[in-house]
């Protein structure tokens, strides 16, 4: 977006307060700056040459879901998220990206072997009994900040990435099309379990499917201002996936989803264009594409589901998903209040507000409990990972999976 | 500019985390929903009625101004710092103390937003009906502050027609209370009255009894389009007058429904000079047979078409026409000034077309919709703040059409408040006599003039 578009958007806003009612963070707050019309009216200042990228302004303009609950309701029709997106880049142009960021992105995530390798250490210290000795004592409780308690988000690892454990293709006698199956990190290093779900759907809907050598989706990079990364892993996602032939491209992460469909935009070009195009969520392909066929296995229990921010808002993904649920023999749906209010996840942002982060799980819980389910289903590993977390702090029994998880227990 | 020791004792009161001062911050606090900023040197949150006491005593020791502020959603700038000093954030004060279902009153903190009480006392068969546009983001104290009103206005009255008890912090920071949970009251000087209304000037309002009713059983819409505007207000009329009160009767011009077509292709009449979004509510029983009188007497003043909704579909439709005006306006053109005339019922085609000659003298955009059954009208001005010709163009068009609504017997603001956007223009409708009995009133209870500066009162000396 250049400065023009951003400065137009900016005047648009007629500062109505409208975004208050919809905004996670300033529900939990209360606070003018944390809120889509507060920080649009920072932007302006800055353009206008009336304020710097202080420290404080880098803070506030870090403290974004990109939830894109103000988007959707602005009446203005303010791409609220993109404007944050473009100032966080302008702060990451200007101030450069912190260190350990860097490494992440630079380094980290466009190595392969790298990222496993660090996985693998994730794994490791949460196998030899080091985590469970570090909990025990407590050591980390004499750390500064809130490193004990952040510790316990850190989710366990997959001993073997996903990716490692299975054939690069998978063929069906007759099929009907050919899928590419983007994993994302998540599902690759933590939840092989929601991998291996989606393989035993589609493996029971004739279909092949190819698992072609690919990258992060970019959006960790994106969401810091860092977009030379994001292309970077954009551009080789895409090779992959072209090299792959596939008539159709899946994930089983909100997330990346959104960030997949972004690719036309953000790198334009055909192919680009044409890798976007075919970018549709598991949710999509099982519940529109084709017909979702359930197996005879019974599973019993009450279920709700929350609406992940990049799935109903980034993609419009809404109703697939629910009759999927219902389609599920011996569930009971029950809607929850909020379904598509953030859970406080947010990609890496419950790391780095931690705090914060709580409060809005806190309420997504407080849904979650009162409608009376025993199973949340989601589209999004991050989300996974918070809701767990946060239902863990509650002590409250209910389980949360993913909904390929749920659809293949039918099997 | 606020001293080192002020700012040490403010933060002695509410605590460090509860005190803003950085210019980022500060920003977000310099603004409501006018186009105006003005930066206030701190912003306080206090969060009980002990706190404010303690800021007000600071205040009037080292005469700092204080300007209340809600959600910051008012439209005549009524929180805005015009002379800078500390704003107090009323929003951490949002608690809903109680919902007495035996006498029909909830009592509530002033940073509650409006919606949540309608929510709660709603789950309880009750109802509180004053609806003002910004009701999901809004704070009741806010809404006693500038009385706001809302299409249900019409059958149900405005703000102060629900305000029972008020808890307020005096300007020199002591504690009265004023009214309570009766229904009756007429111990000394009605001063509900007086600070319902009073926009910040001669208190901080920190508790509120509301009033509540039975939520009534069901309701019923209907659209009615007509191709003259002065049929559309006879019919305003001839409903009422029938006998049926109407909870809501909403009217949209002719500009204003071609915008609204424009944006979102809902099939409305393009040629139509106005339509009528008209909504009975009561038993169930009734409501067929008062829609059908209803569209009788439409039909009978010369409406051309009448959609009564049979579906909550159809229901949400009609009023997704009426929802969308404000995006859809803003489409013409960038800055929206609204602002909030209003006229006896009666004299709304006069209005209109006094509106409309004001607007093309200046050549400037204009929409016209708003409560047709109670008079009260949105006229809006779409505009460009950056176009600072055009700006002052729209400034005395303002001017102008103030002076219209006064002459036609009417009011300048129906539900918005003086606030400072119409401070300059008071007097064309109090005089300078009423005028002076304000002054006064404001003078004795705030004689530093410490409470919102700037606001009702400016462009006259004592300001």
């Amino acid at each position: 977006m250049d400065n023009k578009t951003i400065k137009e958007y900016l005047n648009r806003c007629s500062k109505c307060g409208g975004c208050q009612a919809v905004c996670p963070l300033y529900g939990e707050t209360h606070s003018e700056p944390l809120v889509a019309r507060g920080k649009l009216f920072l932007m302006k200042n800055y353009l206008d040459g009336n304020l710097d990228l202080s420290p404080k302004m880098m803070e506030l303009m870090s403290l974004c879901l990109l939830c894109k609950a103000c988007t959707v309701q602005c009446p203005n029709r303010i791409p609220v998220d993109e404007l944050v997106l473009s100032i966080r880049r302008e702060i990451a142009h200007h101030k450069g990206i912190p260190f350990v960021k860097k490494n992440v992105f630079q380094h980290l995530l466009q190595n392969n072997g790298r990222l496993t390798i660090a996985a693998k250490l994730a794994y490791l210290y949460q196998q030899s009994g080091l985590q469970w000795l570090m909990r025990k004592t407590n050591i980390l409780g004499l750390l500064p900040g809130e490193i004990a308690r952040k510790e316990k988000l850190l989710p366990r690892m997959a001993k073997i990435p996903f990716r490692a454990q299975v054939p690069k293709t998978l063929s069906s006698s007759k099929p009907r099309l050919r899928v590419g199956y983007y994993t994302g990190c998540l599902t690759n290093y933590v939840f092989a379990e929601t991998g291996h779900a989606v393989l035993k759907v589609l493996k029971n809907h004739s279909l092949d499917v190819v698992i072609p050598e690919q990258w992060c989706c970019g959006l960790p990079a994106l969401a810091s201002g860092d977009e030379e990364s994001a292309v970077l892993l954009a551009r080789r996602n895409i090779e992959a996936f072209k090299k792959a032939d596939v008539d159709i491209i899946i994930t089983d992460c909100a997330s990346c989803g959104s960030m997949l469909h972004e690719y036309g935009d953000l790198i334009g070009g055909r192919d680009a264009r044409i890798f976007s195009q075919k970018v549709v969520d598991f949710s999509q392909l099982i519940g529109d594409v084709i017909d979702f066929q359930p197996g005879d296995k019974e599973v019993s229990g009450v279920a709700t589901y929350h609406d992940p921010c990049h799935l109903c808002r980034g993609q419009g993904v809404v109703e697939a998903p629910r009759r999927l649920i219902k389609a599920v023999p011996g569930i009971t749906f029950r809607e929850m209040e909020e379904s598509d209010r953030c859970c406080g996840a947010a990609g890496s942002f419950n790391l780095s507000h931690y705090h914060l982060a709580n409060k809005i799980g806190h309420r997504k819980i407080r849904n979650v409990i009162e409608s009376g389910a025993q199973l949340v289903i989601t589209g999004c590993p991050s989300c996974i990972m918070q809701i767990r977390h946060q239902l863990e702090l509650q002590e409250a029994s209910v389980q949360v999976m993913h909904l390929a998880e749920l659809l293949s227990k039918t099997y | 500019m606020l001293s080192t020791t002020v700012i040490k004792e403010i933060i002695k009161v509410v605590g460090k985390e509860n005190v803003l001062t950085t210019k980022e911050e500060l920003l977000c606090y310099a603004y409501d929903s006018t186009p105006r900023a003005f930066l206030p040197d701190l912003v306080a949150r206090p969060c009980c009625t002990a706190q404010i006491q303690k800021i007000a005593k600071l205040a009037n020791e080292h005469l700092f101004p204080l300007v209340p502020r809600g959600a910051g959603t008012g439209l005549s700038g009524g929180s805005l710092p015009v002379d800078g000093g500390v704003v107090v954030d009323l929003t951490r004060m949002n608690k809903i103390l109680e919902i007495d279902e035996e006498n029909l009153v909830a009592v509530v903190e002033p940073g509650v937003i409006t919606f949540q009480i309608q929510e709660e006392v709603e789950k309880r068969g009750l109802f509180y009906p004053p609806d003002p546009a910004s009701l999901k983001t809004s704070t009741i104290g806010g809404n006693v502050a500038e009385c706001a009103g809302g299409p249900r206005a019409l059958k149900y009255g405005v703000t102060r027609d629900y305000v029972l008890g008020l808890e307020v912090v005096t300007p020199d920071g002591e504690v009265i209370t004023t009214g309570g949970k009766t229904v009756k009251s007429v111990t000394g000087y009605d001063l509900l009255r007086l600070y319902t209304g009073s926009e910040g000037t001669l208190g901080i309002i920190t508790k509120i009894y509301l009033r509540l009713i039975p939520k009534p059983e069901a309701k019923k819409t209907m659209m009615v389009v007509y191709d003259k505007l002065d049929d559309a207000a006879q019919s305003v009329s001839r409903i009422i007058r029938g006998g049926i009160i109407p909870v809501t009767l909403e009217m949209m011009d002719d500009r204003t429904i071609r915008c609204v077509e424009n944006y979102k292709q809902m099939g409305l009449p393009l040629d139509a000079e106005a339509i009528l979004i008209i909504e009975v509510d009561g038993p169930q029983i009734l409501l067929d047979s008062q829609a059908q009188e209803i569209a009788k007497l439409c039909q009978d003043c010369g409406a051309r078409e009448i959609k009564i909704a049979e579906t909550e579909e159809e229901r949400e439709s009609i009023w997704a026409a009426r929802r969308s005006v404000s995006a859809a306006v803003v489409q013409i053109k960038p800055t929206k000034i609204s602002e909030d005339i209003s006229v006896p019922r009666m004299a709304i085609p006069r209005m209109v077309r006094r509106l409309k000659e004001i607007a093309s003298r200046y050549n400037l955009e204009l929409v016209i919709f708003g409560h047709a059954g109670d008079g009260n009208l949105h006229p809006n001005i779409l505009c460009d703040q950056t176009d600072a010709e055009e700006m002052q163009r729209v400034e005395k068009a303002i001017g102008e059409l103030f002076k219209a609504a006064v002459e036609l017997g009417g009011t300048l603001s129906g539900e918005h408040g003086i606030g400072m956007m119409k401070a300059p223009y008071l007097k064309v409708e109090t005089g300078e006599a009423g005028f002076e009995v304000m002054r006064r009133i404001k003078e004795a209870l705030d004689p530093n003039n410490i409470l919102n500066p700037g606001k009702i009162f400016r462009g006259d000396t004592n300001g």
